[in-house]
């Protein structure tokens, strides 16, 4: 089967939303009906989880049709692997982002029972992954990227009212200064993971996952023991009553963060992000679908309140389409000067921001460069512009991509 | 593995056939359309030199192809 990638990276993204959606669901039911502190429930999900993608990467390492099942899901995947000592620094810090968010959620998925409205406020860390990327990359967003980020954020913001119209202050603080600066974090060095290379290959994202895990429970372990004591035993005691529901959470949760990591290595944090922001999509009908079974799990249901919030989700959509309709691929054959070291410039192409793939072929050209923007006034600034200052090249053409069909 | 560019140029109207007819094929990674020098670009993956002939030749009898180019991929890194 031949699709565009494009069309992979915005599926896996929206699987992944689906199964994030399902699970803020599951965790607003079982912390109204069944496990109610948030502590508790927070710490049990982990020893689960973790106990879970253990296992669950182990299965995925058996060998299938000379890979391995995992490949099934990531064609990175080989079996589980110890960390390199360069992956450890990004796994601390995403472990840490990913701890602080996740507790800095639990808390709020206590306050508000509605799902709908905790993912809707979630989706504002689009707005800080942008600026994250435009400082990194020394560059300001394009006009298409800020229109987009402003939608999917007035949209996530209408669709955070809950159905009974209630906005909760200090729920909305611990977002912006917790679960938001968390998860950017969990986000950037995700990507960052997902980029690297080991033994030549691109990193995958089941590995990624089960490390990242790791430390996200010795980081949450730590944490509830300074905030709340020793729960242990109240934890243990909730995985013996509530085991199913609980790895139930683990295993939609497991899929989410893995389909959403290997999203992260095709396209930038934001608009991967931007994709997920679909959730809040999702997460209306599950809520329906839930008081469909709890008729008391909530809400006064008001139809401005619904018409309120389904604006804010169609100007979620919106601004998520907008993404994806605004990128720029080009090839660029260039021919290096004679005597020039080929490798020298392979490097210095490398390392120009935008380029996505160099390779050195014998032929008409010497080097065939392959470039992903946002513009193509950004492919001038970003990469004709510092293409011109390296000394090597002799001339060089650019050939934009109308229209592109890539196998998967 | 190898892998290479094969850089093509169609005779003008013959574009979308010529494209329908190149998504049929096998040890093709990618196709582009572009705006430029040429009409297509593929992204060839074949297991030896012989299967990239064997290619080359199945673009060449394509109705519609005036002329290949095709560029060996000595080193490649990508995202």
């Amino acid at each position: 089967m031949r699709i565009r990638k494009k069309y992979l990276f915005y599926t896996l993204a929206i699987v992944s939303s689906i199964a994030y959606s399902l699970e803020a669901s599951i965790d607003s039911v079982v912390l109204y009906k069944i496990i109610e502190n948030p502590w508790v429930y927070c710490l049990s999900f982990f020893i689960v989880g973790i106990s879970f993608t253990f296992f669950a990467t182990l299965f995925l390492s058996i060998p299938f049709k000379n890979k391995s099942i995992g490949s099934l899901i990531d064609p990175s995947f080989k079996k589980i692997r110890i960390l390199k000592r360069r992956e450890i620094k990004y796994q601390i810090v995403a472990g840490l982002g990913n701890a602080v968010a996740t507790m800095g959620y639990f808390i709020i998925v206590s306050i508000f029972i509605d799902s709908s409205v905790v993912l809707s406020f979630s989706q504002f860390v689009i707005l800080y992954l942008l600026l994250i990327e435009s400082l990194a990359e020394k560059n300001a967003p394009t006009l298409a990227e800020i229109q987009s980020s402003v939608m999917v954020t007035f949209g996530a913001l209408l669709g955070s009212i809950s159905l009974s119209g209630e906005i909760n202050v200090d729920a909305l603080l611990i977002v912006l200064f917790v679960i938001n600066p968390g998860w950017v974090l969990f986000a950037t060095y995700n990507r960052k993971l997902k980029l690297l290379k080991i033994d030549e290959k691109l990193n995958d994202s089941i590995n990624i996952r089960f490390w990242n895990l790791t430390f996200t429970t010795i980081f949450v372990f730590a944490g509830i023991f300074i905030l709340k004591g020793n729960i242990i035993y109240e934890s243990i005691y909730a995985i013996k009553s509530n085991f199913s529901w609980l790895l139930a959470g683990a295993i939609i949760t497991f899929f989410s963060v893995v389909l959403f990591v290997r999203a992260m290595g095709m396209g930038k944090a934001s608009i991967t992000q931007a994709v997920r922001a679909s959730s809040i999509i999702f997460s209306l009908p599950m809520v329906f679908l839930i008081s469909h079974f709890y008729p008391d799990f909530i809400f006064a249901g008001d139809t401005i309140m619904m018409l309120i919030k389904i604006i804010g989700i169609i100007l979620v959509v919106l601004g998520v389409i907008s993404f994806a309709l605004t990128e720029v691929k080009a090839y660029i054959f260039i021919k290096a000067k004679t005597g020039h070291p080929i490798m020298e410039l392979f490097n210095d192409i490398w390392k120009i921001k935008g380029i996505t793939n160099v390779a050195v072929v014998a032929g008409t050209y010497d080097i065939i460069a392959k470039a992903r923007i946002r513009t193509l006034g950004k492919g001038y600034e970003r990469i004709i512009r510092d293409m011109e200052k390296i000394r090597g090249i002799e001339n060089f053409e650019w050939q934009s991509i109308l229209k592109e069909w890539e196998e998967i | 593995m190898i892998k290479a560019y094969i850089l093509i140029l169609t005779y003008v109207g013959n574009l979308k056939a010529v494209l329908e007819e190149m998504r049929k094929l096998i040890n093709v990674e990618s196709i582009a359309v572009v705006a430029g020098d040429y009409d297509i670009i593929v992204k060839a993956k074949v297991e030896k030199l012989e299967d990239l002939v064997e290619l080359t030749d199945k673009i060449h009898s394509i109705k519609g192809v005036k002329r290949t180019n095709t560029q060996v991929i000595e080193k490649e890194i990508e995202l």
